[in-house]
């Protein structure tokens, strides 16, 4: 085929002008009765939009975002469809349909801006103001090019939906719109193609796929006249379709494309980062968090309608993999329906729309928020949700215990103060209430401070410090812990008043650079601190180790590991919240290359697609039965692979991991990068018991 | 309805507690305090019964400081309609506290008193007893279960034998054990917006009750701290070692 076109195109005969004519066949009461209709459709989209934006702004005021911002997402994030991760067959569906959908957007406006141009100079049918010459070709080749894009992508969203697998949403209405942008593009072609066979455009292989259709009709033995009502009949069907879908639009599932843009542009929500809650605020209105759909910020309900259903979210979510009630995109759609339901006052939410099981259920791993293509974060609506909860004391047993030991003694064990710097018996580490001049603060955390097996990981990384010479001093009695579990379990005053005595308590020892073993104390100094007041440079253990090891700082590795396999568990407040996936590595390597005997394996879900190992978001408090905590298919994954030695970097992983490998019987052994770092260094002696 | 629930303010049992060097008192200085866990299972069974039957009023007491505020305003963030402070700075003896509530009792004729069986400092489980005593009213003590059969209440109550049930008429007293629920988180937002609630002090001088203490504290005594433990090498050796223990040989 293609050689035969090649030869239209340079064979054909001179043409006095490049061009076509708009409107073409459509006598003069049909385009009256098309710009009607037009008008019809437009206002209909225009009402659309504004019961949508209405609605939004039932929702609080939401911050406002830097012009840059909003242009670099806008090419990023929406124009170059950045976000896809997973399912290629759909993002691949959606990339072609989109652009195709773009560029014949485009091609139109460009068609109604000539026509509107030709008729204020006065032009004739056949003499265009634009829409001719190099020009013309070139927008036939662009547009009938994606134009085939466009029908490939309807078509592979509609084999999914006739295939039936996968958690997408699968309601009539989204199929109808699929098929009706199906139809519109496959219609375009046939006009396209009795166009070029009623009016002889010249170069008509510039439309290689119209050109096939004109080949086709006139193979079929179209005649010239049945062509014109053909052309006519099918013009009128494209056009009404397409001006339907124009009015359609935003009563359907379509609104994401506007929504999505608008969250995709406007979202003001870094993963790890909480919106803070003013105590004045909550002192006036006696409101804490989200108990109606008025106490979303509008960016938030723009979130509820810029949903697909895609369920990306929900293959991601580790508390749906693990069977517990909580689904993110159920969590969405069902406050979806809630901003839509007629009935004022508005619904309560927490315990009613959304069971209070479910909103238990998330370990705030982000896991949902991290892979929405449309930028949603249904964890961020979970945690505004269990603010309120919290207020209304719906939370009992052991995790209200947590909170309120955390409350009483400043830590979820319970144990006294005083009992802080137990872990270090022996080691010599110096407080800074004594030691003024350190260079950087070593956060111990709670973990580390009483849990007998964690207790060892401040060990490993103390003597670590020790050997590399570096100036560090701890905290001890003075510490309390961040309140990051508190916060994420929704008791944001908890939190604050944590974090104001911490804050305190580092502006008093002059701290200004931090490293903590724990990615869940890393991000709440990172990202919570600063909105208490509280600045500082905050490195995780394993990039602190890394760049000890790349300065040369620390002696080389040499032990030898007789057959070891190691793995590496990415922890979701390092890998997803923080973007820090090659620092645990190369300290690993590290520790590796001492032999060179160690292989290091990945795991099937690794980096910001690791799998939460279930004590995040307070979870770590809750007393499930082992069977069925959240993190249980990723033990499996971890005892599934060749691995001998799990390296963790999180002390909730590790206990988590931990406890599930032994209730498996497993003979994996789960250690922190910093005892495995330690090991290679000096293996005779190990990381000693405290 | 009204129930009323008298509440004790208790050190944290997370925290080491450790007598005076006089022996004379406990050192409770710097250690936190909470709302007697037994009572705080009280006032959420009497919030449940308050959530589940119309026209219940759920009043808290405490007697004591001001340091009082914090466990009462647990209580109202709980779910309890008002407190009282009976303002007291003497340290009382399960006697004569129960002779301040027996006047706070008829001061605000309750239908039913629910309280912890026995506050986690001191452990005299007595004050219920004799608070019931002191009214003439029907007990039922180390409660499990709660339920209303019409003007009656049906108690079932842990026993070292078995579950005891009881039927009582009202005006009753009920005395809570660990089992009959797990209390609800009164988080700071909680208590904050329970802040309106009104919370009254009286002084105990007030009530007309003359206090005469039967029970004197002579000497605290700080427990044996827990020896380190031993490992041994066999299930063998630990039966010869519990066999020489118990003194039968081995």
């Amino acid at each position: 085929m293609a050689p035969a076109l090649l030869a239209e195109i340079t064979t054909s005969a001179q043409p006095p002008l490049l061009t076509r004519e708009i409107f073409g066949n459509i006598p003069a009461w049909a385009r009256l009765l098309f710009y009607a209709a037009a008008i019809v459709a437009i206002g209909l989209w225009t009402y659309g939009l504004y019961r949508r934006v209405r609605r939004w702004r039932r929702g609080r005021p939401a911050g406002r975002i830097r012009l840059n911002v909003v242009i670099r997402r806008l090419l990023r994030d929406v124009l170059l469809q950045n976000r896809f991760r997973g399912r290629p067959f759909a993002g691949t569906a959606h990339v072609l349909l989109f652009s195709g959908f773009m560029v014949l957007l485009l091609g139109t406006i460009l068609v109604g801006v000539e026509h509107w141009l030709a008729d204020l100079l006065g032009r004739a049918p056949n003499d265009p103001v634009f829409h001719k010459g190099v020009y013309f070709g070139i927008y036939e080749l662009v547009t009938d090019t994606f134009g085939i894009a466009f029908i490939i992508g309807c078509g592979m969203f509609l084999l999914r939906r006739i295939r039936g697998q996968g958690s997408f949403d699968r309601s009539a209405g989204t199929t109808g719109i699929v098929t009706l942008l199906l139809v519109i593009g496959v219609t375009g072609y046939l006009v396209e193609g009795l166009r070029i066979l009623l009016a002889a455009t010249p170069l008509p292989g510039l439309s290689p796929i119209g050109f096939v259709c004109a080949k086709g009709f006139a193979a079929a033995g179209v005649e010239s006249d049945s062509a014109r009502t053909m052309h006519f009949t099918l013009w009128w069907l494209h056009a009404a379709l397409a001006l339907g879908f124009v009015a359609w639009m935003p009563y359907s599932r379509m609104m994401h494309a506007l929504a999505g843009t608008v969250n995709l542009v406007l979202r003001d929500h870094p993963l790890g980062e909480m919106r803070p809650v003013s105590l004045e605020e909550v002192e006036t209105t006696g409101l804490i968090g989200v108990a109606t759909i008025e106490d979303f910020t509008r960016s938030q309900l723009v979130e509820l309608d810029a949903c697909v259903s895609c369920g990306r979210c929900q293959d991601t979510c580790p508390a749906f993999e693990a069977g517990k009630p909580l689904s993110p995109r159920n969590v969405v759609q069902d406050l979806l329906a809630a901003m839509n339901a007629p009935s004022r006052p508005s619904a309560r939410l927490p315990g009613h729309v959304i069971a209070d099981e479910t909103l238990w259920s998330c370990t705030t791993c982000q896991a949902c928020a991290d892979i929405c293509p449309l930028g949603i974060s249904p964890m961020r609506m979970i945690t505004d949700l269990r603010r309120n909860l919290i207020g209304e004391g719906a939370l009992r047993g052991s995790p209200a215990t947590a909170l309120q030991k955390t409350d009483r003694a400043g830590n979820p064990w319970g144990m006294s103060g005083a009992e802080r710097m137990a872990w270090a018996a022996g080691l010599d580490v110096p407080l800074a209430r004594d030691h003024a001049d350190f260079d950087v603060l070593y956060w111990v955390g709670c973990a580390a401070a009483y849990d007998r097996r964690v207790q060892r990981i401040a060990r490993s990384v103390v003597q670590l410090l020790k050997a590399a010479n570096v100036n560090f001093a701890v905290l001890g009695p003075e510490e309390r812990c961040t309140g990051e579990s508190a916060r994420r379990m929704g008791d944001e005053l908890l939190f604050q008043q944590l974090a104001e005595q911490n804050v305190s308590t580092l502006g008093q020892r002059g701290v200004r650079k931090i490293v903590a073993h724990c990615p869940h104390c890393v991000n709440s100094l990172r990202r919570d601190y600063p909105q208490m007041g509280g600045q500082y440079e905050v490195v995780h253990h394993s990039e602190l180790l890394a760049e000890l090891i790349a300065e040369d700082r620390l002696p080389k590795a040499t032990s030898t590991t007789n057959g070891r396999v190691i793995t590496f568990h990415d922890p979701c407040y390092l890998a997803r919240a923080n973007d820090i996936t090659a620092a645990p590595r190369e300290v690993l390597a590290a520790a590796v290359n001492g032999n060179g005997a160690l292989p290091i394996v990945e795991l099937p879900r690794n980096r910001r697609d690791t799998s939460c190992c279930g004590g995040g978001g307070g979870r770590m408090w809750f007393d499930d039965p082992p069977a069925q905590r959240v993190g249980q298919s990723r033990v499996q994954e971890i005892a599934a692979s060749r691995a001998t030695t799990l390296a963790v970097a999180c002390p909730f992983c590790m206990i988590m991991l931990g406890d599930g490998l032994a209730a498996r019987a497993s003979n994996v052994e789960v250690k922190d990068i910093a005892e495995v770092l330690l090991e290679s260094l000096n293996p005779p002696s190990g990381s000693g018991e405290p | 309805m009204k129930i009323l629930v008298p509440t004790k303010r208790v050190p944290d049992t997370d925290q080491k507690i450790v007598a005076s060097a006089d022996g004379l008192r406990v050192e409770t200085d710097h250690i936190p305090h909470v709302i007697n866990p037994f009572d705080a299972i009280a006032v959420e069974e009497a919030v449940r019964i308050s959530e589940r039957l119309r026209d219940v009023e759920v009043v808290a007491v405490g007697i004591g400081g001001p340091e009082y505020e914090q466990p009462l305003r647990t209580a109202l963030a709980m779910g309890a309609a008002r407190g009282i402070i009976v303002q007291c700075a003497k340290p009382l003896d399960p006697w004569n506290v129960s002779r301040l509530l027996k006047a706070i009792v008829e001061r605000e004729t309750p239908d039913l008193v629910l309280m912890g069986k026995q506050a986690v400092d001191d452990d005299a489980n007595q004050t219920g007893q004799f608070l019931a005593a002191l009214l003439d009213w029907p007990q039922a003590t180390f409660a499990s279960r709660l339920e209303f059969i019409g003007n009656e209440l049906r108690v079932d109550r842990e026993t070292d034998h078995g579950i005891e049930t009881l039927t009582l008429t009202l005006p009753a007293l009920v005395t809570t054990d660990l089992r009959l629920n797990e209390p609800r988180y009164a988080s700071m937002a909680g208590i904050m917006k329970a802040r309106k609630k009104p919370l009254e002090t009286i002084a105990a001088g007030e009530l007309g009750v003359p206090l005469e203490p039967r029970v004197e504290v002579i000497r605290y005594r700080s427990g044996d701290t827990r020896r380190a433990g031993e490992r041994l090498a066999s299930l063998d050796e630990f039966a010869a070692l519990i066999a020489q223990a118990a003194g039968i040989g081995g």
